[in-house]
C-alpha cells in the first residue's frame, strides 16, 4: 500500500532533480569557465596595449618565469586539498639552494642534486611528522620552520654563494625541442600533479582527507601516511624548485632567495579555487591560476606599470576570485 | 492559542518525506509526537523551526504564518525548540548559558549577578533547587543540562516549546525530574508543547494527547488516557516492513564468525558474545550506553583495554580500521556527514574510496570501468537515486547517501565477514530503510554476521537474531529472538538507573510476544 502511494509521485521529482542539476551544472560550467576566460581576457588588454606580449618568446618567458613557483605549487595543492598547509617552502628553498651551492665543489653535480632533494625531503619529512603523526597544527608547525630554516641557510652562507659549475648553469638557460628546459621540468611537475589527482587512487584519497579527517581513518585509509608523505613530496620538490633558480641566476643568496615564496604560491592556489580548508581542488585549474599570476606581472610589467599598482592589482585579483568563490558556495 | 500545521509537504530530490501533514498544540498542553526513524519527525520539526522551508502547506502560530521565516524570526514569534543534541556550552557558568545572546546588562556591562539571581529565580519556578547557577556547566550531568536548555528557551517566554527527544540520554530518575520541569512550565505559563520521543513508557507520565507520525502522514491523534502502549507500538512500526524482514533461522551448526571474552575499551565492558555466520547481533543502549564506543572497538577505530576479540577463531587486536578491513571486518559509522560520507566527492568515488589501491581493485591504478560497473550494480542493488556515478556525495538524500555507505562493503570482491552498522537507519526515509533492510539480509545470507546498534528498540527487534542491552557501558542482558522492544527499553533504563536485572535466562521465559 505505501509502496504504490510512493512511486507516482517520486518520478516527479526525479524529473524535477534532473532538470534542477542540468541548471547547476551550467552554473558549475560558467564558474568553471572564468579562470581561462579571465586569462583570455587579460591576455587580449595586454596584447591591445603591448603588442610585444603576444609573441611566442614572451609567452615562453612567462613559462621561465612561472616556473619555480609552478613547480612548487603543485605539491602544495594537493597539501592544501588534504587539508594541511606548508608555510614553510619560500626558507626551504633558500636551504636546498645553499646546500646545493655549497656542495657542487665537494660532491660533484650529482652528488650536489642529490644532495639537496635529500635535504629538502627532509625537510618535508620532518614538517610532516610533526604535523601527521604528532597532531601539531599545520601552520603552527610550518610558520615556525619558516623562520627557523631560514635561520639555517644564513648560518650555513652568511654571504651569497656564487660561482656554479657551467654544466648545472645549462638547466637554466638551455633549450631542448625550443623550449627552455626549466619550462619541460614545469611541465613534467604538472603531469606528475594531474596524473597524481586523475588517474591514480591516491587523488579521491586526498580529497577525502580534506573533507573529513575522521570518516577518512575510518574508511580504512593511511591518514598519517599519506600526510607524511605529501609533505616529503612538497619537500622534494622545492629541492627541485631550488635547483631550478640557483641555476637561473647563478648564485644562492641566503637572505633574499624564496623570500615570499610561500604567499605567491598560496595566493595563486587559493586563486585556482582550492579552499583553505581543503577537501577540493583541480590541478588544472592550479596550472592557471599560477600562469594567470605569472601572467599579469609580467604584462603589468611590459606596460611600465609602477611596482606598488602591480602589488595592488595582485592584490585585489586574489579577493575578486575569492568573492566569486563564496558566490558560488551561495549558489550551490 | 494553537500552533497549527496545515498541509505540509517537504521532499528531498527523489524522497517526499512530509506528506501533507496536519497537526494542531493547544496552549497548555503537552502533545506527544511519535514516530518510527525515517517518518519525517525531524523534517516536520525542521520545517517548524525555520532551519528549513517546506515545499507547500503552512505553519501557523495564532493565525500569523511562519513559512519562510528563519529560526531566529519563528523565536520571536514564540515557539522554542530543544535538539536533541546538546546545545550547552561548557566553560560557561549554569547562568550564563540561560543568557546566552540575551544578556542582562547594566550600561554596557555584563550583568553577573543579575543573571544569576534571575537564573535562580527562573529555576526555582520550574522547581528546581539543586543547580547552582553559578556552577560551571561542565560539572552539571545529562539531566541538568536538558534543564539549562529549557530554562534558556523559557527564557524568551515563548507560547509554544518543541522538545526533541530530551530524556535520549537521561536515566530514569532524571527523566523524572525532567518532567516535573515540563509539567511545571506547562502550568504557570500555559506554554503548549510538542514532545517528540522513542520512549512510549513515558509517555502517560507526561503527554494529554498523542500522535503519530508514519510515513510522512499523521496516522491518528488521539487523548492519552484513551490509548495504551501497544496500540501505540502498532501504530508506529511500520507494518509493510515487519512482514517484509522475517528472521531467517540461522543453521545451529553454521560456523562462529565472532567470539567476545570478557572485551573491555574504555568504560565499555566487559562484553561476552558469541555470533554466528549470518546471524545479526543488535545492540541496544540509552544514548551514552558505550553502543558506538563498543563498535568503534570492533572497528579498530579505538584500542581494545583487556579481554578477547576472536575472528573466526583468531585472535584480533586492531589498531586501525584498516587493519580492521584487511580482516574483513568493515564499520558504517553514525551521522554520514561527520564520520562517513565526503561530500565533494563523486558517488563512484565515494562507493570506492575504501577500496582504491586495495584487493578487489588494481594495486596502484584505477579502473574506472571497474569502479563504474561496481557502482552500477550497487545502485541496481539497492536502488540508489539517482543512479549517477558521477554526482557529488552531498548532492545524495539521507537515504540514498546511507544505501551508498553501505554498498561499500557490499560490492564484490570486498569479502566481510563482519558488518557493523550504527544507527543506520537515522535520517533515512522509510522507502530507503526497506531497501536497506533488504541489502543487510542478503548480506547475512551469504554468511556475514552483522552487529546493529540502534537508539530504536523496534528497529533491534526487527532485525537482530539476539539483542545486547548496554547501560552504563555494561552488558545488561542478552537476549535471543527478541520480540518486545519495551522490554529492551525497561532494561535499558534499568541499566542507567543502576539496579541489575535478573539474569538473562529468565527475561528470556518472561518475554511477551505481542501479536503486531
Amino acid at each position: 500500500m505505501t509502496e504504490n502511494n510512493l512511486e507516482t509521485p517520486a518520478e516527479n521529482i526525479v524529473n524535477q532533480e534532473n532538470s534542477t542539476a542540468q541548471q547547476r551544472d551550467w552554473f558549475e560550467l560558467i564558474v568553471a569557465a572564468t579562470l581561462p576566460v579571465s586569462i583570455g581576457a587579460l591576455a587580449l588588454f595586454f596584447y591591445l596595449n603591448v603588442p610585444v606580449f603576444m609573441t611566442l618568446n614572451n609567452w615562453i618567458s612567462i613559462s621561465v618565469q612561472v616556473s619555480t613557483v609552478m613547480t612548487i605549487a603543485i605539491p602544495f595543492a594537493l597539501l592544501l586539498m588534504a587539508g594541511k598547509i606548508d608555510l614553510s617552502v619560500g626558507s626551504t628553498l633558500a636551504l636546498c639552494g645553499v646546500v646545493a651551492g655549497m656542495s657542487f665543489e665537494p660532491l660533484g653535480i650529482t652528488g650536489a642534486i642529490i644532495l639537496t632533494l635529500v635535504v629538502g625531503t627532509s625537510v618535508g619529512l620532518i614538517n610532516g611528522v610533526l604535523v601527521s603523526a604528532v597532531g601539531m597544527s599545520p601552520i603552527i608547525v610550518t610558520l615556525g620552520a619558516l623562520t627557523l630554516i631560514r635561520g639555517i641557510a644564513q648560518w650555513l652562507a652568511p654571504n651569497p654563494v656564487f660561482g656554479f659549475p657551467e654544466e648545472f648553469l645549462v638547466i637554466g638557460y638551455e633549450r631542448i625541442l625550443g623550449l627552455p628546459m626549466l619550462t619541460w621540468i614545469m611541465l613534467i611537475v604538472i603531469s606528475i600533479g594531474i596524473i597524481a589527482m586523475v588517474l591514480l587512487p591516491i587523488g579521491p584519497q586526498i580529497i577525502a582527507l580534506g573533507v573529513n579527517k575522521r570518516a577518512a581513518f575510518l574508511v580504512g585509509l593511511r591518514v598519517k601516511a599519506i600526510g607524511i608523505s605529501l609533505y616529503a613530496v612538497t619537500g622534494f620538490f622545492v629541492a627541485v624548485a631550488a635547483l631550478m633558480s640557483i641555476s637561473r641566476i647563478n648564485s644562492a643568496p641566503s637572505g633574499t632567495l624564496g623570500i615570499g615564496v610561500e604567499l605567491s604560491v598560496l595566493t595563486a592556489v587559493l586563486l585556482a579555487g582550492v579552499p583553505f580548508a581543503g577537501g577540493k581542488g583541480s590541478i588544472v585549474r592550479v596550472v592557471l591560476g599560477v600562469w594567470l599570476l605569472g601572467m599579469l606581472s609580467n604584462g603589468l610589467i611590459l606596460m611600465n606599470v609602477p611596482t606598488e599598482l602591480s602589488l595592488m592589482i595582485t592584490g585585489l585579483v586574489l579577493i575578486v576570485a575569492a568573492g566569486l568563490d563564496v558566490l558560488r558556495n551561495k549558489r550551490s | 492559542m494553537r500552533l497549527e500545521v496545515k498541509k505540509l509537504l517537504k521532499s528531498y530530490g527523489s524522497v517526499n518525506v512530509l506528506k501533507g501533514v496536519d497537526l494542531q498544540v493547544e496552549a497548555g498542553k503537552v502533545l506527544a509526537f511519535l514516530g518510527a526513524n525515517g517518518a519525517g519527525k525531524s523534517t516536520l520539526l525542521n520545517c517548524i523551526s525555520g532551519a528549513q522551508d517546506a515545499d507547500a502547506g503552512d505553519v501557523l502560530v495564532d493565525g500569523h504564518s511562519l513559512r519562510g521565516a528563519s529560526p531566529r524570526q519563528v523565536q520571536d514569534f514564540g515557539v522554542a525548540i530543544i535538539y536533541q543534541h546538546f546545545q550547552v556550552f561548557e566553560g560557561l557558568s549554569v547562568a550564563e548559558n540561560i543568557f546566552l545572546g540575551h544578556e542582562i546588562k547594566r550600561g554596557a556591562r555584563l550583568d553577573r549577578l543579575a543573571q544569576n539571581t534571575e537564573a535562580l529565580i527562573m529555576l526555582k519556578r520550574l522547581g528546581v533547587e539543586n543547580i547552582d547557577p553559578n556552577a560551571d556547566l561542565k560539572t552539571l550531568g545529562v539531566g541538568a543540562r536538558k534543564v539549562v536548555e529549557i530554562a534558556r528557551a523559557l527564557r524568551l517566554r515563548p507560547k509554544f516549546l518543541i522538545l526533541d527527544e530530551p530524556t535520549a540520554s537521561l536515566s530514569d530518575k532524571e527523566a523524572k525530574a525532567l518532567h516535573d520541569v515540563i509539567r511545571q512550565a506547562v502550568k504557570k505559563d500555559g506554554i503548549g508543547v510538542i514532545y517528540v520521543t522513542h520512549f512510549l513508557d513515558e509517555i502517560h507520565k507526561i503527554a494529554d494527547d498523542i500522535t503519530i507520525l508514519r510515513d510522512g502522514r499523521i496516522l491518528w491523534t488521539r487523548s492519552a488516557d484513551t490509548v495504551t502502549i501497544a496500540n501505540m507500538t502498532a501504530a508506529i512500526s511500520p507494518d509493510a516492513l515487519m512482514n517484509q524482514v522475517r528472521h531467517s533461522c540461522v543453521a545451529a551448526d553454521s560456523p562462529q564468525v565472532l567470539g567476545l571474552k570478557q572485551l573491555t575499551t574504555g568504560f565499555v565492558g566487559p562484553i561476552n558474545v558469541a555470533l554466528k555466520a549470518g546471524e545479526v547481533l543488535g545492540i541496544y543502549g540509552l544514548m551514552g550506553a558505550g553502543r558506538t564506543e563498543l563498535l568503534e572497538c570492533l572497528a579498530g577505530a579505538v584500542d581494545q583495554d583487556a579481554g578477547e576479540m576472536l575472528l573466526h577463531g583468531e585472535i584480533c587486536n586492531f589498531h586501525s580500521p584498516r587493519d580492521a578491513l584487511a580482516k574483513g571486518v568493515a564499520f558504517v559509522a553514525s551521522d554520514r556527514k561527520e564520520q562517513s560520507l565526503f561530500s565533494s566527492l563523486s558517488a563512484v568515488d565515494n562507493l570506492m574510496i575504501p577500496h582504491l589501491g586495495c584487493t578487489p581493485m588494481p594495486s596502484w591504478y584505477r579502473s574506472f570501468s571497474r569502479e563504474k560497473a561496481g557502482f552500477e550494480r550497487a545502485a541496481r542493488k539497492l536502488n540508489i537515486q539517482p543512479p549517477n556515478p558521477s554526482l557529488h556525495g552531498q548532492r545524495f538524500s539521507g537515504g540514498n547517501a546511507q544505501k551508498i555507505m553501505v554498498s561499500r562493503w557490499l560490492i564484490e570482491g570486498a569479502n566481510i565477514k563482519l558488518l557493523l552498522l550504527d544507527e543506520p537507519t537515522q535520517g533515512v526515509d522509510i522507502g530507503a530503510r526497506h531497501e536497506l533492510y533488504e541489502a543487510l539480509a542478503t548480506v547475512k545470507n551469504e554468511g556475514a554476521a552483522l552487529i546493529v546498534a540502534s537508539s530504536d528498540a523496534t528497529e533491534i527487534c526487527l532485525l537482530a537474531d539476539k539483542v545486547m542491552v548496554l547501560g552504563r557501558g555494561q552488558q545488561v542482558a542478552l537476549i535471543d529472538n527478541p520480540q518486545n522492544a519495551e522490554l529492551l527499553i525497561e532494561l535499558a533504563h534499568k541499566a542507567e538507573h543502576g539496579t541489575q536485572p535478573a539474569g538473562s535466562d529468565e527475561l528470556q521465559t518472561n518475554q511477551m510476544v505481542q501479536s503486531l
